[in-house]
């Protein structure tokens, strides 16, 4: 199930939410869990087993860590490594298997057959949640949870379960035994989640109507290229920061504090600030598990260079089972090295030029990350540099310029923290504001339900 | 104090919206079909173990919830508004307003659609009409991006091109251009039709394209029923209601019509479809694959066959009076295979009168 969407709006989440006030608090997490189990296998019923093993898995391990922590410390450390790899060969199971297996077919020659394994929702937050939970458990940064309702309730949590934040247990281990609910969290909740519907619904998929319609298009254009571009940075940042406030503004609700996953990431001066600001419960995930471990900076040059490029390769490889996501993530371990080495301190401080290089950057790492493998992205971008024969301009393009202008104007400015400022400006203590988040609902439950417009075929009779 | 006040209204008018919107879901009964865009709508679906595990009943579920959401017409109107009014989009799946006229943008040019459609007529040339004393003729009508189009900036397909590519893959065809001979003005506002009342130069050029001329006069009869088209369904815009004319003769009156789907008669206009779902139906009684006018009143035996889509229901009973009988054919209803068991071809007019959405989207024919 998606939060945007009419069963999850309508039905489940008023349900949930009846169900959760009602219960008393022994029994809040337990309705939870119940709701995240159902809310999951809604889309996924057959992977619901793999979530659960994992769950069970974390659980069981994260106990017996702490129980051999003082008294055998290696098999302590042993256990951890079991329950790491464990998660790791889940991941790696359903994620990367047929990757690992046609790249070894076209280096080989042979022509293993591909396994073609469903990848389940949400598997690469849970198994993160989960393997930084037994780390922390074993590093003695936090205690293991002992009641397998909260831990599971923490590991399948519905806000966060499919699309993040990355919430680690030291983060909500506090909640999960005692939270206050108030009106006051409710309605910062509720703005929160009605914000990022509408980010999500109003401009994401409205945004990526008009990247399908480019990638469709026999009349591209090198302006078509760069709308496309364009459109789908803003896509990508409205999708997820969307799903990430709903998850957040869920949180509030029922009296989580999620961590902030996305700062304006498109106001950045450079890339070490933009991934700053970008996914960043993410980012700090590979700076704690992996990159520090690997000895973050505190090592040689090479090495420390090194280590930069395992992280970004890791954190490429995170996003998709592709060569395309790898280099992706190498193109910004090598834009990181370059402006630590040297970068940062040649660029200016204000003004528009470090605006320009950062989103130069960035929309040409999207044109990578959307596209299905190496060749079509490097297609995409002669397209966009003039190297594909394409026209300067197009009927298609001016046509779907002026109709989707106002959209990437309201993205480009939303995209910056200045609709924030204005509305609170405005709005301040004004009974408005309930008014217009209102509307906001009323206009996405809108968009939502004309998704089902299916005029008949006979219209054309 | 206010922030409270505020906090609480927030939390109050969202529960109020998504449990009242609940509620009402589950109390309001299921409606049967959605008259703005002409399709039944889905039902909750039977909940079995084998339709959770595929996954079926889960996506069912979501449909029906879709479909049946309470004031689900007044939210897809809302959708257009915003679309259209702030979004300032051109289309709104791909609809578009100019002048008041509600159209569909029909683009691009689809070059297979036209080779198929070209076939297909090609086939019934072949196996009917080669070799035996038949005119053959071709016309088509333009959709109405044609006249609107241009003045909206809207994508639209070079119409050109479209007759050029049409009229070569139908070269056993004389093709008979009538879109100088129409405007804007001669379709209805909120449909995809032209209006029969407006027709009769076209019908008058198209009959001494083919050798007839048309002298009957009529009168003009309204459908006391205001008619909204299917573009009014579609765009889901608040646009005003028209009204539906026909043209009344006393030979159209003398004129027998038999559907061969039912072997009954019927009447040219039938009222009753003109107060259903389409009241475009009212012609001929709309989707028929196979019909026959007969004028007993004809000073001639020459007959016409018309293979047609829905364009040509209206203008075929003005054919009538140059012919003892015209046949309609509409081959999205009918496999032209079996034509034969029906019409013996020999000693007539022929004339494939289609639009340049069927013959863009061809693939309904058979």
């Amino acid at each position: 199930m998606i939060f945007s969407s009419i069963p999850f709006l309508f039905y489940f989440l008023p349900v949930v939410i009846l169900f959760y006030f009602l219960a008393p608090e022994k029994l809040k997490n337990a309705v939870l869990l119940f709701s995240s189990l159902f809310f999951y296998a809604w889309g996924e019923p057959r992977f619901l087993v793999f979530m659960m093993v994992s769950i069970l898995q974390g659980y069981i391990c994260g106990i017996l860590i702490e129980r051999y922590s003082d008294s055998n410390p290696k098999r302590s450390k042993i256990i951890l490594t079991v329950s790491v790899l464990f998660s790791l060969f889940l991941l790696g199971y359903c994620k990367y298997t047929d990757f690992f297996l046609a790249n070894f077919n076209a280096l080989t020659g042979m022509s293993v057959p591909l396994l073609k394994i469903a990848l389940p929702i949400g598997i690469s937050f849970y198994t993160f949640q989960i393997l930084s939970y037994t780390v922390d458990v074993y590093r003695k940064d936090v205690p293991a949870q002992k009641n397998l309702i909260d831990f599971a309730a923490y590991a399948a949590m519905f806000p966060q379960l499919i699309a993040g934040p990355i919430v680690r247990y030291a983060d909500i281990a506090p909640q999960l035994k005692k939270r206050t609910h108030s009106i006051e969290e409710i309605s910062l909740g509720i703005r929160r989640f009605v914000l990022g519907l509408t980010k999500k619904i109003l401009l994401a998929n409205t945004l990526a109507q008009l990247v399908n319609i480019y990638k469709a298009s026999n009349d591209k254009s090198l302006v078509f290229a760069w709308v496309y571009a364009i459109a789908y940075t803003l896509h990508v940042y409205f999708d997820f920061s969307g799903y990430s406030d709903m998850a957040i503004g869920l949180g509030h609700v029922f009296g989580f504090q999620f961590p902030e996953n996305f700062n304006y990431p498109y106001i950045s001066r450079n890339i070490t600030e933009f991934w700053r600001r970008w996914h960043m419960t993410l980012g700090s995930w590979f700076r704690d598990y992996l990159y520090i471990p690997l000895g973050g900076n505190r090592v040689s040059k090479p090495k420390w260079i090194f280590n930069i490029l395992i992280v970004w390769m890791a954190t490429g490889f995170w996003h998709g089972a592709s060569w395309n996501f790898i280099l992706w993530g190498l193109y910004f371990a090598i834009l990181l090295v370059l402006e630590k080495l040297w970068l940062l301190k040649k660029l200016p401080k204000s003004g528009v030029i470090p605006h320009l290089y950062v989103m130069f950057f960035v929309l040409l790492s999207f044109v990578f990350f959307d596209s299905p493998n190496v060749p079509a992205a490097l297609a995409t971008l002669g397209s966009m540099f003039g190297f594909a024969g394409l026209p300067l301009i197009s009927t298609e393009t001016l046509y779907y310029l002026s109709s989707y202008a106002i959209l990437i104007l309201i993205g480009l400015l939303g995209s910056t923290p200045l609709p924030a400022k204005a509305a609170k400006k405005w709005f301040g203590e004004s009974f408005l504001e309930p008014a217009v988040l209102l509307a906001l609902l009323a206009v996405c439950s809108a968009f939502l339900i004309d998704g089902s417009f299916n005029p008949f075929l006979y219209f054309r009779f | 104090m206010r922030t409270k006040i505020k906090n609480y209204i927030t939390c109050f008018a969202t529960a109020f919206f998504l449990f009242g919107f609940l509620l009402w879901g589950i109390i309001a009964p299921d409606k049967d079909v959605s008259t703005s865009e002409r399709r039944p709508l889905a039902k909750m679906p039977t909940l079995t173990m084998e339709s959770v595990l595929d996954n079926k009943f889960m996506s069912d579920f979501e449909n029906y919830t879709l479909d049946q959401f309470p004031l689900r017409d007044n939210f897809r109107t809302l959708k257009a508004m915003v679309s259209f009014y702030v979004f300032r989009q051109k289309d709104n799946n791909q609809i578009y307003v100019n002048d008041g006229y509600a159209a569909k943008m029909e683009y691009p040019l689809n070059d297979s659609s036209i080779t198929y459609a070209g076939k297909r007529f090609g086939y019934l040339y072949d196996t009917y009409m080669a070799d035996k004393n038949i005119n053959v003729y071709l016309t088509i009508v333009p959709d109405k991006s044609y006249f609107l189009a241009d003045k909206n900036s809207c994508l639209s397909m070079d119409y050109e091109e479209f007759v050029r590519k049409m009229c070569a893959e139908t070269p056993f065809a004389e093709y008979i251009d009538i879109m100088p001979l129409l405007s804007i003005d001669d379709y209805y506002a909120t449909d995809t039709h032209w209006r029969q009342e407006k027709l009769l130069p076209v019908a008058g050029y198209l009959a001494e394209a083919m050798g007839g001329s048309l002298k009957e006069s009529y009168s003009t009869a309204q459908l006391d029923k205001p008619f909204y088209g299917v573009y009014y369904g579609q765009s889901a815009l608040p646009l005003p209601a028209e009204n539906l004319y026909y043209l009344e003769s006393p030979f159209l009156d003398a004129c027998v019509v038999k559907d061969f789907e039912t072997g009954d008669t019927m009447p040219v206009y039938d009222l009753e479809k003109g107060h259903g779902n389409d009241p475009y139906e009212l012609y001929l009684s709309g989707s028929k694959s196979l019909i026959e006018i007969t004028n007993p009143n004809a000073s001639t035996n020459k007959e016409l066959i018309l293979f047609r889509d829905s364009f040509g229901s209206s203008i075929a009973p003005l054919f009538a009076e140059n012919y003892a009988k015209v046949t309609l054919v509409d081959i999205r209803y009918i496999a032209p295979q079996i034509l034969g068991r029906f019409i013996e071809f020999d000693d007539q007019d022929v004339l494939f009168l289609y639009s340049t959405s069927v013959l863009n989207n061809s693939t309904t024919l058979k």
